[in-house]
Protein backbone atom coordinates (compact mmCIF):
# COMPACT_ATOMS: atom_id res chain seq x y z
CA UNK A 1 0.00 0.00 0.00
CA UNK A 2 1.15 3.38 -0.77
CA UNK A 3 0.56 5.88 2.00
CA UNK A 4 0.24 9.90 0.47
CA UNK A 5 1.20 11.54 3.34
CA UNK A 6 4.20 9.66 3.84
CA UNK A 7 6.33 8.59 0.67
CA UNK A 8 9.00 5.66 0.97
CA UNK A 9 11.82 7.55 0.51
CA UNK A 10 10.60 9.83 3.34
CA UNK A 11 10.93 6.61 5.74
CA UNK A 12 13.74 5.81 8.84
CA UNK A 13 15.08 2.98 6.54
CA UNK A 14 16.49 1.84 9.89
CA UNK A 15 20.11 0.58 10.32
CA UNK A 16 22.10 -1.96 8.47
CA UNK A 17 21.91 -5.10 11.12
CA UNK A 18 25.23 -7.34 10.63
CA UNK A 19 26.03 -10.26 12.57
CA UNK A 20 28.90 -9.30 15.60
CA UNK A 21 32.32 -11.28 15.52
CA UNK A 22 34.67 -12.20 18.32
CA UNK A 23 38.32 -10.82 17.28
CA UNK A 24 38.73 -14.76 16.86
CA UNK A 25 36.17 -14.75 14.21
CA UNK A 26 37.49 -11.59 12.38
CA UNK A 27 41.31 -13.49 12.69
CA UNK A 28 39.57 -16.22 10.82
CA UNK A 29 37.71 -14.31 8.60
CA UNK A 30 41.19 -12.43 7.55
CA UNK A 31 42.88 -15.64 7.09
CA UNK A 32 40.70 -17.09 4.57
CA UNK A 33 40.65 -13.98 2.78
CA UNK A 34 43.82 -13.91 2.46
CA UNK A 35 43.70 -17.35 0.93
CA UNK A 36 40.90 -16.17 -1.55
CA UNK A 37 43.32 -13.05 -2.59
CA UNK A 38 46.12 -15.35 -2.87
CA UNK A 39 44.43 -17.42 -5.22
CA UNK A 40 42.97 -14.68 -7.40
CA UNK A 41 46.40 -13.20 -7.63
CA UNK A 42 48.27 -16.27 -8.45
CA UNK A 43 45.70 -16.08 -11.37
CA UNK A 44 46.17 -12.33 -12.28
CA UNK A 45 50.23 -12.79 -12.26
CA UNK A 46 50.05 -15.88 -14.47
CA UNK A 47 47.95 -13.89 -17.19
CA UNK A 48 49.72 -10.71 -16.71
CA UNK A 49 53.31 -12.77 -17.23
CA UNK A 50 51.86 -14.94 -19.71
CA UNK A 51 50.22 -11.88 -22.27
CA UNK A 52 52.70 -9.68 -21.67
CA UNK A 53 55.52 -12.38 -22.53
CA UNK A 54 53.31 -13.28 -25.58
CA UNK A 55 52.80 -9.66 -26.55
CA UNK A 56 56.33 -9.07 -27.34
CA UNK A 57 56.16 -11.27 -30.88
CA UNK A 58 53.88 -8.60 -32.16
CA UNK A 59 56.16 -5.65 -31.09
CA UNK A 60 59.72 -4.99 -33.20
CA UNK A 61 62.38 -6.70 -31.19
CA UNK A 62 66.32 -6.24 -31.70
CA UNK A 63 65.40 -3.75 -34.52
CA UNK A 64 63.62 -6.74 -36.13
CA UNK A 65 60.23 -6.46 -37.34
CA UNK A 66 57.72 -7.87 -34.83
CA UNK A 67 55.20 -10.71 -36.21
CA UNK A 68 52.27 -9.75 -37.78
CA UNK A 69 48.35 -10.75 -35.78
CA UNK A 70 47.55 -11.66 -39.33
CA UNK A 71 50.30 -14.01 -40.12
CA UNK A 72 50.45 -15.60 -36.61
CA UNK A 73 46.72 -16.42 -36.53
CA UNK A 74 46.31 -17.44 -39.95
CA UNK A 75 49.63 -18.92 -41.63
CA UNK A 76 49.91 -22.64 -41.06
CA UNK A 77 54.01 -22.28 -41.56
CA UNK A 78 54.91 -23.03 -37.68
CA UNK A 79 58.98 -22.64 -38.91
CA UNK A 80 60.44 -21.47 -36.07
CA UNK A 81 64.07 -22.11 -36.33
CA UNK A 82 64.48 -21.54 -40.22
CA UNK A 83 66.80 -18.73 -41.02
CA UNK A 84 63.90 -16.83 -42.40
CA UNK A 85 61.33 -18.04 -39.35
CA UNK A 86 57.68 -18.01 -39.58
CA UNK A 87 55.44 -18.34 -36.92
CA UNK A 88 51.91 -19.39 -38.12
CA UNK A 89 49.73 -21.06 -35.28
CA UNK A 90 46.98 -21.99 -37.21
CA UNK A 91 48.24 -25.73 -38.01
CA UNK A 92 49.07 -26.22 -34.31
CA UNK A 93 45.59 -24.58 -33.36
CA UNK A 94 44.13 -26.94 -36.02
CA UNK A 95 45.79 -29.78 -34.10
CA UNK A 96 44.78 -29.15 -30.71
CA UNK A 97 41.51 -28.87 -31.95
CA UNK A 98 41.11 -32.01 -33.92
CA UNK A 99 42.17 -34.16 -31.23
CA UNK A 100 40.38 -32.53 -28.72
CA UNK A 101 37.08 -32.59 -30.89
CA UNK A 102 37.94 -36.38 -32.03
CA UNK A 103 38.22 -37.63 -28.61
CA UNK A 104 35.45 -35.87 -26.88
CA UNK A 105 33.29 -37.61 -30.03
CA UNK A 106 34.75 -41.19 -28.08
CA UNK A 107 34.68 -39.89 -24.82
CA UNK A 108 31.36 -37.84 -24.45
CA UNK A 109 29.05 -41.06 -25.20
CA UNK A 110 31.14 -43.32 -23.28
CA UNK A 111 31.35 -41.34 -20.04
CA UNK A 112 28.01 -40.81 -20.38
CA UNK A 113 26.87 -44.00 -21.06
CA UNK A 114 28.80 -45.48 -18.16
CA UNK A 115 27.02 -42.19 -16.10
CA UNK A 116 23.77 -43.69 -16.59
CA UNK A 117 24.71 -47.15 -16.31
CA UNK A 118 26.48 -46.46 -12.60
CA UNK A 119 23.46 -43.73 -11.54
CA UNK A 120 20.16 -45.86 -12.53
CA UNK A 121 21.40 -49.70 -13.78
CA UNK A 122 23.97 -50.72 -11.79
CA UNK A 123 23.41 -52.51 -8.85
CA UNK A 124 25.24 -51.63 -5.45
CA UNK A 125 27.92 -54.48 -5.91
CA UNK A 126 28.92 -53.24 -9.26
CA UNK A 127 28.98 -49.80 -8.64
CA UNK A 128 31.57 -50.49 -5.49
CA UNK A 129 34.01 -52.28 -8.13
CA UNK A 130 33.29 -49.41 -11.10
CA UNK A 131 33.43 -46.41 -9.71
CA UNK A 132 37.15 -46.97 -8.03
CA UNK A 133 37.87 -48.51 -10.96
CA UNK A 134 37.16 -45.39 -13.09
CA UNK A 135 39.09 -43.43 -10.50
CA UNK A 136 41.73 -45.28 -11.33
CA UNK A 137 41.42 -44.84 -14.91
CA UNK A 138 41.63 -41.56 -13.91
CA UNK A 139 44.95 -41.56 -11.79
CA UNK A 140 47.19 -43.47 -14.45
CA UNK A 141 49.85 -41.20 -15.00
CA UNK A 142 49.16 -39.71 -18.85
CA UNK A 143 53.01 -40.65 -19.92
CA UNK A 144 52.13 -44.79 -19.25
CA UNK A 145 49.02 -44.09 -21.58
CA UNK A 146 51.29 -42.32 -24.12
CA UNK A 147 54.03 -45.03 -23.87
CA UNK A 148 51.07 -47.72 -24.47
CA UNK A 149 50.13 -45.47 -27.79
CA UNK A 150 53.54 -45.41 -28.53
CA UNK A 151 54.72 -49.02 -28.51
CA UNK A 152 51.52 -51.15 -28.76
CA UNK A 153 48.76 -48.86 -30.79
CA UNK A 154 50.79 -47.18 -33.33
CA UNK A 155 52.18 -50.32 -34.48
CA UNK A 156 49.15 -52.08 -34.56
CA UNK A 157 47.62 -49.38 -36.41
CA UNK A 158 50.67 -49.10 -38.66
CA UNK A 159 49.91 -52.95 -39.49
CA UNK A 160 46.91 -53.36 -39.77
CA UNK A 161 45.98 -50.06 -41.71
CA UNK A 162 49.06 -50.46 -43.81
CA UNK A 163 50.04 -46.69 -42.65
CA UNK A 164 53.53 -44.79 -42.96
CA UNK A 165 53.21 -44.25 -39.26
CA UNK A 166 50.92 -44.98 -36.75
CA UNK A 167 50.99 -41.66 -34.43
CA UNK A 168 48.65 -39.94 -35.57
CA UNK A 169 45.37 -37.92 -34.62
CA UNK A 170 43.82 -40.95 -34.17
CA UNK A 171 46.21 -42.54 -31.50
CA UNK A 172 46.04 -39.77 -29.96
CA UNK A 173 42.06 -38.99 -29.64
CA UNK A 174 41.87 -42.10 -28.15
CA UNK A 175 44.24 -41.96 -25.14
CA UNK A 176 42.77 -38.51 -24.66
CA UNK A 177 39.01 -40.06 -24.47
CA UNK A 178 40.98 -42.64 -21.92
CA UNK A 179 41.73 -39.65 -19.97
CA UNK A 180 38.46 -37.29 -20.65
CA UNK A 181 35.60 -40.88 -19.78
CA UNK A 182 36.48 -40.51 -16.16
CA UNK A 183 36.08 -36.61 -16.53
CA UNK A 184 32.76 -37.08 -17.82
CA UNK A 185 31.26 -40.10 -16.02
CA UNK A 186 31.98 -39.11 -12.49
CA UNK A 187 30.57 -35.73 -13.22
CA UNK A 188 27.91 -37.17 -15.46
CA UNK A 189 26.75 -39.31 -13.01
CA UNK A 190 27.11 -36.60 -9.87
CA UNK A 191 24.36 -34.76 -12.42
CA UNK A 192 22.08 -37.79 -13.16
CA UNK A 193 22.01 -38.91 -9.62
CA UNK A 194 20.57 -35.53 -8.35
CA UNK A 195 17.58 -35.72 -10.21
CA UNK A 196 15.28 -36.73 -7.61
CA UNK A 197 13.73 -40.36 -7.11
CA UNK A 198 10.29 -38.43 -6.31
CA UNK A 199 9.84 -37.64 -9.98
CA UNK A 200 11.47 -40.81 -11.13
CA UNK A 201 8.85 -42.38 -8.90
CA UNK A 202 6.31 -40.77 -10.64
CA UNK A 203 7.46 -41.73 -14.10
CA UNK A 204 7.45 -45.46 -13.23
CA UNK A 205 3.77 -44.86 -11.58
CA UNK A 206 2.24 -43.69 -14.81
CA UNK A 207 3.71 -47.02 -16.73
CA UNK A 208 6.84 -45.80 -17.90
CA UNK A 209 9.53 -48.60 -18.65
CA UNK A 210 12.98 -48.17 -16.81
CA UNK A 211 14.44 -47.11 -20.35
CA UNK A 212 11.78 -44.72 -20.55
CA UNK A 213 12.07 -42.97 -17.80
CA UNK A 214 15.50 -42.70 -18.28
CA UNK A 215 15.23 -41.35 -21.61
CA UNK A 216 12.07 -38.86 -20.76
CA UNK A 217 12.68 -37.57 -17.13
CA UNK A 218 16.25 -38.12 -15.97
CA UNK A 219 18.20 -37.20 -19.07
CA UNK A 220 16.38 -34.19 -19.83
CA UNK A 221 16.31 -33.43 -16.12
CA UNK A 222 20.39 -33.44 -16.14
CA UNK A 223 21.22 -32.08 -19.46
CA UNK A 224 22.29 -29.15 -18.16
CA UNK A 225 24.99 -31.22 -15.42
CA UNK A 226 25.55 -33.29 -18.50
CA UNK A 227 26.51 -30.40 -20.67
CA UNK A 228 28.68 -29.06 -18.25
CA UNK A 229 30.52 -32.36 -17.56
CA UNK A 230 30.98 -32.90 -21.27
CA UNK A 231 32.55 -29.74 -21.96
CA UNK A 232 34.80 -30.07 -19.04
CA UNK A 233 36.03 -33.60 -20.35
CA UNK A 234 36.74 -31.41 -23.82
CA UNK A 235 39.10 -28.87 -21.43
CA UNK A 236 41.03 -31.68 -20.17
CA UNK A 237 41.86 -33.51 -23.07
CA UNK A 238 42.85 -29.88 -24.45
CA UNK A 239 45.02 -28.89 -21.52
CA UNK A 240 46.86 -32.52 -22.26
CA UNK A 241 50.37 -32.57 -22.86
CA UNK A 242 52.39 -35.51 -22.53
CA UNK A 243 49.93 -37.95 -24.73
CA UNK A 244 50.17 -36.46 -27.50
CA UNK A 245 53.63 -34.90 -27.72
CA UNK A 246 53.86 -38.94 -27.75
CA UNK A 247 51.56 -40.44 -29.91
CA UNK A 248 50.14 -37.76 -32.03
CA UNK A 249 52.80 -37.70 -34.65
CA UNK A 250 54.15 -33.89 -34.01
CA UNK A 251 54.18 -32.44 -37.46
CA UNK A 252 53.26 -28.97 -38.01
CA UNK A 253 50.09 -29.39 -40.23
CA UNK A 254 46.34 -28.94 -40.41
CA UNK A 255 45.34 -33.14 -40.09
CA UNK A 256 42.75 -33.71 -43.16
CA UNK A 257 42.21 -37.81 -42.18
CA UNK A 258 41.98 -39.38 -39.21
CA UNK A 259 45.69 -41.09 -39.90
CA UNK A 260 47.27 -37.51 -40.41
CA UNK A 261 50.17 -36.29 -37.75
CA UNK A 262 49.38 -33.39 -35.72
CA UNK A 263 51.12 -30.81 -33.50
CA UNK A 264 48.71 -29.76 -30.68
CA UNK A 265 49.39 -26.85 -28.64
CA UNK A 266 50.72 -27.66 -25.61
CA UNK A 267 53.22 -30.48 -27.17
CA UNK A 268 54.40 -27.55 -29.19
CA UNK A 269 55.02 -25.72 -26.22
CA UNK A 270 56.68 -28.68 -24.10
CA UNK A 271 59.02 -29.70 -26.75
CA UNK A 272 60.42 -26.57 -27.86
CA UNK A 273 60.70 -24.19 -24.59
CA UNK A 274 63.75 -26.07 -23.81
CA UNK A 275 65.64 -25.55 -26.85
CA UNK A 276 64.84 -21.88 -27.15
CA UNK A 277 66.82 -18.78 -26.28
CA UNK A 278 65.19 -16.80 -23.80
CA UNK A 279 63.77 -13.72 -25.33
CA UNK A 280 64.08 -14.42 -28.52
CA UNK A 281 61.22 -13.95 -31.06
CA UNK A 282 60.97 -17.89 -30.90
CA UNK A 283 60.62 -17.70 -27.09
CA UNK A 284 57.86 -15.44 -27.35
CA UNK A 285 55.96 -16.86 -30.43
CA UNK A 286 55.72 -20.32 -27.83
CA UNK A 287 54.43 -17.44 -25.40
CA UNK A 288 51.93 -16.18 -27.50
CA UNK A 289 50.54 -20.19 -28.07
CA UNK A 290 50.35 -20.19 -24.11
CA UNK A 291 48.29 -17.61 -24.39
CA UNK A 292 45.80 -19.16 -27.29
CA UNK A 293 45.51 -22.60 -25.18
CA UNK A 294 44.75 -20.31 -22.36
CA UNK A 295 41.89 -18.38 -24.35
CA UNK A 296 40.70 -21.80 -25.65
CA UNK A 297 40.28 -23.51 -22.45
CA UNK A 298 38.80 -20.78 -20.86
CA UNK A 299 36.36 -20.29 -23.65
CA UNK A 300 35.43 -24.20 -23.03
CA UNK A 301 35.05 -23.30 -19.30
CA UNK A 302 32.71 -20.18 -20.33
CA UNK A 303 30.94 -22.88 -22.90
CA UNK A 304 30.13 -25.06 -20.08
CA UNK A 305 29.17 -22.46 -17.73
CA UNK A 306 26.49 -20.91 -20.09
CA UNK A 307 25.46 -24.34 -21.52
CA UNK A 308 24.68 -25.46 -17.84
CA UNK A 309 22.61 -22.25 -17.35
CA UNK A 310 20.35 -22.40 -20.63
CA UNK A 311 19.32 -25.70 -20.00
CA UNK A 312 18.48 -25.62 -16.42
CA UNK A 313 16.82 -22.70 -17.52
CA UNK A 314 14.72 -24.45 -20.42
CA UNK A 315 13.92 -27.24 -17.70
CA UNK B 1 -29.77 -49.51 1.47
CA UNK B 2 -27.49 -50.00 -1.83
CA UNK B 3 -26.18 -53.37 -2.95
CA UNK B 4 -22.98 -54.69 -1.33
CA UNK B 5 -20.54 -53.16 -3.69
CA UNK B 6 -18.39 -55.20 -5.79
CA UNK B 7 -14.51 -55.96 -4.80
CA UNK B 8 -12.09 -54.76 -7.02
CA UNK B 9 -8.82 -55.65 -5.20
CA UNK B 10 -8.15 -58.82 -3.13
CA UNK B 11 -5.38 -59.35 -0.91
CA UNK B 12 -4.90 -62.69 0.46
CA UNK B 13 -2.85 -63.30 2.86
CA UNK B 14 -0.40 -60.75 2.27
CA UNK B 15 3.36 -61.31 4.22
CA UNK B 16 5.94 -57.90 3.08
CA UNK B 17 9.36 -57.95 4.22
CA UNK B 18 11.90 -55.03 3.87
CA UNK B 19 15.06 -57.41 4.34
CA UNK B 20 14.43 -58.99 7.87
CA UNK B 21 11.99 -56.38 8.71
CA UNK B 22 8.54 -57.74 8.81
CA UNK B 23 6.26 -54.62 7.40
CA UNK B 24 3.04 -56.68 6.75
CA UNK B 25 1.77 -59.43 8.52
CA UNK B 26 -1.07 -61.88 7.23
CA UNK B 27 -3.06 -58.69 5.39
CA UNK B 28 -6.27 -59.48 4.04
CA UNK B 29 -8.49 -57.26 2.72
CA UNK B 30 -11.20 -56.67 0.11
CA UNK B 31 -11.37 -53.02 -1.13
CA UNK B 32 -14.73 -52.76 -3.37
CA UNK B 33 -14.79 -50.59 -6.50
CA UNK B 34 -15.77 -46.87 -6.78
CA UNK B 35 -15.57 -46.09 -3.24
CA UNK B 36 -12.75 -44.21 -1.11
CA UNK B 37 -11.08 -46.55 0.94
CA UNK B 38 -9.19 -44.76 3.64
CA UNK B 39 -6.03 -46.51 5.47
CA UNK B 40 -5.27 -44.90 8.76
CA UNK B 41 -2.38 -45.83 11.63
CA UNK B 42 0.38 -44.60 13.42
CA UNK B 43 4.04 -44.22 11.22
CA UNK B 44 5.58 -47.24 10.87
CA UNK B 45 2.19 -49.47 10.76
CA UNK B 46 2.95 -50.63 6.91
CA UNK B 47 -0.23 -48.67 5.48
CA UNK B 48 1.85 -46.87 3.45
CA UNK B 49 3.61 -50.24 2.10
CA UNK B 50 0.21 -51.98 1.42
CA UNK B 51 -0.44 -48.84 -0.66
CA UNK B 52 2.50 -49.47 -2.64
CA UNK B 53 2.02 -53.14 -3.15
CA UNK B 54 -0.95 -52.47 -5.36
CA UNK B 55 1.03 -50.72 -8.47
CA UNK B 56 3.93 -52.97 -7.60
CA UNK B 57 6.05 -49.75 -6.81
CA UNK B 58 7.90 -51.86 -4.17
CA UNK B 59 9.46 -53.49 -6.83
CA UNK B 60 12.60 -51.10 -6.25
CA UNK B 61 13.02 -51.55 -3.03
CA UNK B 62 16.26 -53.38 -2.81
CA UNK B 63 15.09 -56.60 -0.33
CA UNK B 64 11.45 -56.80 -1.12
CA UNK B 65 9.77 -59.78 -0.46
CA UNK B 66 6.21 -60.75 -0.61
CA UNK B 67 4.12 -63.90 0.13
CA UNK B 68 0.67 -64.14 -0.44
CA UNK B 69 -1.42 -62.60 -3.42
CA UNK B 70 -3.50 -59.76 -4.90
CA UNK B 71 -6.20 -59.53 -6.65
CA UNK B 72 -7.38 -56.71 -9.09
CA UNK B 73 -9.79 -57.08 -11.12
CA UNK B 74 -10.14 -61.13 -10.50
CA UNK B 75 -6.29 -61.02 -12.17
CA UNK B 76 -3.40 -61.71 -9.68
CA UNK B 77 -1.03 -58.61 -10.29
CA UNK B 78 2.07 -61.15 -8.46
CA UNK B 79 1.73 -63.89 -10.72
CA UNK B 80 4.26 -64.90 -13.39
CA UNK B 81 2.05 -63.57 -16.76
CA UNK B 82 1.46 -60.14 -14.06
CA UNK B 83 2.89 -57.11 -16.39
CA UNK B 84 4.14 -54.30 -13.84
CA UNK B 85 4.36 -51.46 -16.41
CA UNK B 86 0.25 -52.47 -17.35
CA UNK B 87 -0.54 -52.62 -13.74
CA UNK B 88 0.77 -49.14 -13.09
CA UNK B 89 -1.35 -47.88 -16.04
CA UNK B 90 -4.66 -49.24 -14.79
CA UNK B 91 -3.70 -48.50 -11.02
CA UNK B 92 -2.64 -44.57 -10.85
CA UNK B 93 -0.47 -43.15 -8.16
CA UNK B 94 -0.33 -39.77 -6.11
CA UNK B 95 2.71 -39.18 -3.99
CA UNK B 96 3.12 -37.26 -0.46
CA UNK B 97 4.62 -34.31 -2.23
CA UNK B 98 3.70 -32.90 -5.31
CA UNK B 99 6.34 -34.34 -7.50
CA UNK B 100 5.42 -32.65 -11.09
CA UNK B 101 7.98 -33.26 -13.63
CA UNK B 102 9.92 -30.48 -14.66
CA UNK B 103 7.67 -29.59 -17.89
CA UNK B 104 4.70 -27.38 -18.77
CA UNK B 105 1.36 -28.72 -17.37
CA UNK B 106 0.06 -29.46 -20.89
CA UNK B 107 3.67 -31.98 -21.11
CA UNK B 108 2.80 -33.41 -17.23
CA UNK B 109 -0.31 -34.16 -18.50
CA UNK B 110 0.52 -35.86 -21.53
CA UNK B 111 3.07 -38.21 -19.88
CA UNK B 112 0.98 -41.03 -19.63
CA UNK B 113 -1.02 -40.95 -22.90
CA UNK B 114 2.32 -40.20 -25.12
CA UNK B 115 3.72 -43.80 -23.27
CA UNK B 116 0.65 -45.71 -24.98
CA UNK B 117 1.25 -44.14 -28.02
CA UNK B 118 -1.44 -41.45 -28.12
CA UNK B 119 0.55 -38.97 -30.25
CA UNK B 120 -1.86 -36.78 -32.02
CA UNK B 121 -2.05 -33.14 -30.69
CA UNK B 122 -5.97 -33.03 -31.10
CA UNK B 123 -6.18 -36.48 -29.30
CA UNK B 124 -4.15 -35.07 -26.64
CA UNK B 125 -5.93 -32.25 -26.25
CA UNK B 126 -8.54 -33.43 -25.25
CA UNK B 127 -6.89 -35.56 -22.77
CA UNK B 128 -5.66 -32.98 -21.53
CA UNK B 129 -8.81 -31.01 -21.11
CA UNK B 130 -10.76 -34.08 -20.29
CA UNK B 131 -7.89 -34.81 -16.94
CA UNK B 132 -8.03 -31.55 -15.90
CA UNK B 133 -11.30 -30.68 -15.17
CA UNK B 134 -11.85 -34.58 -13.88
CA UNK B 135 -9.38 -32.93 -11.28
CA UNK B 136 -10.83 -29.71 -10.75
CA UNK B 137 -8.32 -27.60 -12.47
CA UNK B 138 -9.46 -26.52 -15.74
CA UNK B 139 -10.76 -23.22 -14.86
CA UNK B 140 -7.51 -22.24 -12.68
CA UNK B 141 -4.88 -23.19 -15.89
CA UNK B 142 -6.54 -23.47 -19.13
CA UNK B 143 -4.52 -20.17 -20.18
CA UNK B 144 -1.61 -21.51 -18.84
CA UNK B 145 -0.75 -24.89 -20.63
CA UNK B 146 2.12 -24.51 -21.54
CA UNK B 147 3.93 -22.75 -18.89
CA UNK B 148 6.16 -25.25 -16.26
CA UNK B 149 4.14 -27.14 -13.64
CA UNK B 150 6.81 -26.23 -11.12
CA UNK B 151 5.83 -22.26 -11.05
CA UNK B 152 2.46 -24.00 -9.94
CA UNK B 153 1.67 -23.37 -5.69
CA UNK B 154 1.61 -26.79 -4.36
CA UNK B 155 -2.04 -27.58 -4.34
CA UNK B 156 -2.22 -26.88 -7.57
CA UNK B 157 1.00 -29.13 -8.44
CA UNK B 158 -0.60 -31.77 -6.42
CA UNK B 159 -3.56 -31.35 -8.49
CA UNK B 160 -1.54 -31.61 -12.01
CA UNK B 161 -0.78 -34.90 -10.58
CA UNK B 162 -4.02 -35.87 -9.99
CA UNK B 163 -4.52 -34.84 -13.64
CA UNK B 164 -1.73 -36.64 -14.73
CA UNK B 165 -2.40 -39.84 -13.61
CA UNK B 166 -6.77 -39.37 -14.89
CA UNK B 167 -5.16 -38.64 -17.74
CA UNK B 168 -4.48 -42.98 -18.18
CA UNK B 169 -8.10 -43.44 -16.87
CA UNK B 170 -6.63 -45.86 -14.05
CA UNK B 171 -9.39 -48.13 -12.79
CA UNK B 172 -7.75 -47.28 -9.28
CA UNK B 173 -6.29 -44.27 -8.02
CA UNK B 174 -3.67 -44.86 -5.12
CA UNK B 175 -3.35 -41.87 -2.57
CA UNK B 176 -0.16 -41.55 -0.26
CA UNK B 177 -1.03 -38.67 2.27
CA UNK B 178 -1.31 -36.67 -0.84
CA UNK B 179 -2.15 -33.39 1.53
CA UNK B 180 0.48 -33.82 3.82
CA UNK B 181 2.37 -31.29 2.11
CA UNK B 182 -0.04 -29.28 1.61
CA UNK B 183 -1.90 -25.94 3.34
CA UNK B 184 -5.52 -26.02 4.93
CA UNK B 185 -7.24 -24.56 1.86
CA UNK B 186 -5.48 -26.84 -0.78
CA UNK B 187 -6.01 -29.48 1.60
CA UNK B 188 -9.67 -28.54 0.98
CA UNK B 189 -9.37 -28.32 -2.72
CA UNK B 190 -8.09 -31.88 -3.27
CA UNK B 191 -10.70 -33.24 -0.36
CA UNK B 192 -13.28 -31.98 -2.12
CA UNK B 193 -11.79 -33.91 -5.39
CA UNK B 194 -11.51 -37.09 -3.54
CA UNK B 195 -14.78 -36.86 -2.34
CA UNK B 196 -16.67 -36.11 -6.14
CA UNK B 197 -14.50 -38.43 -7.93
CA UNK B 198 -15.99 -41.17 -10.17
CA UNK B 199 -13.60 -43.65 -9.52
CA UNK B 200 -12.32 -46.61 -6.82
CA UNK B 201 -9.46 -44.53 -4.65
CA UNK B 202 -7.69 -45.96 -1.91
CA UNK B 203 -6.08 -43.17 0.42
CA UNK B 204 -3.42 -43.32 3.16
CA UNK B 205 -3.76 -40.35 5.48
CA UNK B 206 -1.98 -39.24 8.76
CA UNK B 207 -5.13 -37.64 9.53
CA UNK B 208 -8.16 -39.24 10.83
CA UNK B 209 -10.60 -36.14 10.55
CA UNK B 210 -9.74 -36.55 6.88
CA UNK B 211 -10.54 -40.03 6.84
CA UNK B 212 -13.67 -39.49 8.56
CA UNK B 213 -14.26 -36.75 5.84
CA UNK B 214 -13.88 -38.13 2.84
CA UNK B 215 -13.83 -42.37 2.97
CA UNK B 216 -16.80 -45.06 2.73
CA UNK B 217 -14.69 -47.68 4.84
CA UNK B 218 -11.28 -46.95 6.72
CA UNK B 219 -8.73 -49.69 7.46
CA UNK B 220 -6.64 -49.42 10.54
CA UNK B 221 -3.15 -50.62 10.25
CA UNK B 222 -0.69 -51.42 13.22
CA UNK B 223 2.38 -52.84 13.88
CA UNK B 224 2.12 -54.51 10.21
CA UNK B 225 -1.36 -56.00 10.90
CA UNK B 226 -4.89 -55.00 9.58
CA UNK B 227 -6.58 -54.64 13.02
CA UNK B 228 -10.36 -53.54 11.68
CA UNK B 229 -11.49 -52.65 8.29
CA UNK B 230 -14.97 -51.41 8.35
CA UNK B 231 -17.21 -48.46 7.02
CA UNK B 232 -16.23 -45.44 8.15
CA UNK B 233 -18.74 -44.37 10.32
CA UNK B 234 -18.69 -47.07 12.38
CA UNK B 235 -15.14 -47.45 12.49
CA UNK B 236 -14.61 -44.02 14.20
CA UNK B 237 -18.34 -44.06 15.97
CA UNK B 238 -17.94 -48.01 17.17
CA UNK B 239 -14.53 -49.95 17.08
CA UNK B 240 -14.59 -53.18 17.32
CA UNK B 241 -10.90 -53.64 18.48
CA UNK B 242 -9.52 -51.98 21.43
CA UNK B 243 -6.20 -51.13 19.40
CA UNK B 244 -8.33 -49.11 17.39
CA UNK B 245 -10.66 -47.41 19.93
CA UNK B 246 -6.89 -46.25 21.62
CA UNK B 247 -5.64 -45.37 18.51
CA UNK B 248 -9.43 -42.98 17.24
CA UNK B 249 -9.24 -41.74 20.49
CA UNK B 250 -5.81 -39.97 20.71
CA UNK B 251 -4.34 -42.67 23.62
CA UNK B 252 -1.30 -43.61 21.12
CA UNK B 253 0.01 -42.96 17.85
Amino acid sequence: MTDESHPPAARDRGTLLKPKLSPTEKGARFFFLVCAISALGQMLLIMVFLFTEAGRLFVSLDGEKGVSLGEFFLSQDWYPTYPSPSYGALALVAGSLSVTLLSILLAGPLGVGLAIYLSSMAGRRSREWLKPAIELLASIPSVVLGFVGMVAIAPFLQNALGLPSGLNILNASLFLAVMATPTVASLGEDALSAVPQSVQDASYALGATHWETIWKVILPASLSGLSTAVILGLGRALGETIVVLMVAGGAAQIPLSLFDSARPLTSTLAAEMGETAIGSAHYHALFALGAVLFVLTLAFNLLAHYLGKYWRRKA
Amino acid sequence: MVAEPQTIIEARNVDFYYGDFHALKNVSINIAAQEVTAMIGPSGCGKSTFLKLLNRMNDFTPGARLAGEIFISGASIYGPDADPVDIRRRVGMVFQRPNPFAKSIYDNICYGPRLVGIRKPQDLDVLVEKALRAAALWDEVKDILSKSAMELSGGQQQRVCVARALALEPEILLMDEPTSALDPIATAKVEEWIKNANLTIVIVTHNMQQAARISDRTAFFFMGELVEFGPTMELFTRPQETQTENYITGRFG
